[in-house]
């Protein structure tokens, strides 16, 4: 179910940025999240990106990252310093994966905007006010749960909360 | 010696299965909404959304419904491509088409062709359509291999076939209910329903020898396809088979 969420995210990203994707038109990638059940095919054909399970195909190329890079990626952090880091593992044409990570880069899209559409105004600039302080953390998925625990146990001392308390 | 294949659990000729399954439908085509809604417990709408949403398809792409029956895939599609594309809703059935034009129409949507085909010969040339879909039609083909690679034909490379269809569930306690349900209850409904216990009787019987996930997979990949995958829902009583044209 996850590489379904990843493909309708990644389609309707590329369709609401504008993003052009014929250059990698042709191009199948191996992508693995390390820290996620994540382990799929980028086919990226007909303009269109298609996420499968079935990586039985080789692929163009191998991308290993952790979620966080990946989100690091689409906010424009430089592929080179990413992998001279060991953040990222790169197995095939690396052109390729330049080509997804130019990709990522022209999206441009206001997630907050796009979000207040099924949420509202408020709602939506609180979860990306979340977001935001996800994203500063070394470990965003750990911050989540933690965030999610504390609403649930303390919802007072939730960074929600936060301007309530002061 | 001629040759047989099964319709239901029974051994008829090759050349008679294609008469015998417009039977079935000409006798079941105007109650057929209502009997899946029925027999589904409204499932196979949750089914078909899946299916569209699965499909990639945006606007201004080409898609056949092979096997539309009533339309329910065609009306999602023509929404999805829009004015810029086109939906072609197919049937083998001339009756099972009247009631997918009626459906459409009660339903405002137009600009949808129709066309009476056989899966197995599909009258459109290479490289035609981004998207192929066939939802409960592929167990009554009686070649499937043949109209496996017909689709792949038709196709655009990059293109994509959806094959939403009955198949094997591994859950013991789905499965005895699941054949209790299929072969006592079911039968019965149609012949409230529909006044026709044979057909549904068939319905229970052409499901078991449609083909299980995994072999379905190796008949997609064996037609041309370069990428299959499949997600079973509602615990494997139906599969979504998706395969990619590269």
């Amino acid at each position: 179910m996850q590489h379904f969420v990843l493909e309708q995210a990644l389609n309707y990203l590329i369709d609401q940025g504008n993003a052009d994707l014929s250059a990698l038109n042709g191009k199948t990638l191996y992508f693995a999240l390390e820290d996620l059940p994540i382990n799929v095919n980028f086919v990226c054909t007909n303009d269109r990106i298609f996420v499968t399970t079935d990586t039985s195909a080789g692929a163009d190329v191998d991308i290993k990252l952790k979620s966080s890079v990946f989100l690091a990626l689409f906010q424009g952090e430089d592929l080179t310093e990413l992998l001279r880091q060991d953040k990222i593992v790169i197995h095939g044409d690396v052109k390729t994966a330049q080509l997804l990570v130019d990709l990522l880069q022209q999206i441009d899209i206001d997630f907050e905007e796009v979000l207040s559409k099924y949420t509202g105004d408020i709602v939506a600039h609180q979860i990306g006010k979340l977001a935001k302080s996800f994203k500063a953390s070394d470990n965003p998925l750990e911050a989540l749960k933690d965030e999610l625990t504390t609403l649930l146990i303390a919802p007072t001392k939730s960074k929600l909360f936060k301007n309530k308390d002061a | 010696m001629n040759k047989t294949t099964h319709f239901g659990f029974k051994d008829v000729a090759t050349d008679d299965k294609q008469s015998l399954v417009r039977g079935v439908f000409d006798s079941v085509a105007s109650k057929y909404d209502l009997m899946n809604d029925v027999l589904s417990f409204g499932a196979h709408r949750l089914w078909k959304r899946y299916t569209i949403a699965s499909s990639n398809v945006k606007a201004g792409d080409k898609v056949l419904d092979i096997a539309g029956g009533t339309g329910d895939l065609a009306i999602e599609f023509r929404k999805k491509v829009g004015d810029a594309g086109q939906v072609v809703l197919s049937d083998i059935n001339a009756a099972m088409l009247d009631e997918g034009r009626k459906n459409l129409i009660n339903n405002g949507i137009f600009g949808v062709e129709f066309v009476q085909l056989n899966a197995q010969q599909i009258p459109f040339a290479d490289n035609t359509f981004d998207c192929v879909s066939i939802a409960f039609g592929l167990r009554n083909v009686t070649d499937k291999d043949q109209a496996l690679k017909e689709m792949h034909r038709i196709l655009k490379p990059g293109g994509c076939l959806l094959i939403l269809e009955f198949s094997k569930t591994d859950s013991e306690f789905l499965k005895k209910f699941y054949d209790f349900y299929s072969f006592s209850v079911m039968p019965k409904l149609g012949g409230m329903i529909a006044d026709d216990e044979e057909s549904y009787q068939y319905l229970a019987e052409s499901i078991r020898k449609h083909p299980d996930q995994e072999t379905l997979k190796s008949m997609v990949l064996d037609a041309g396809f370069g990428f299959c995958e499949y997600h079973n829902l509602s615990g494997g009583i139906v599969a979504l088979h998706k395969g990619i044209k590269v």
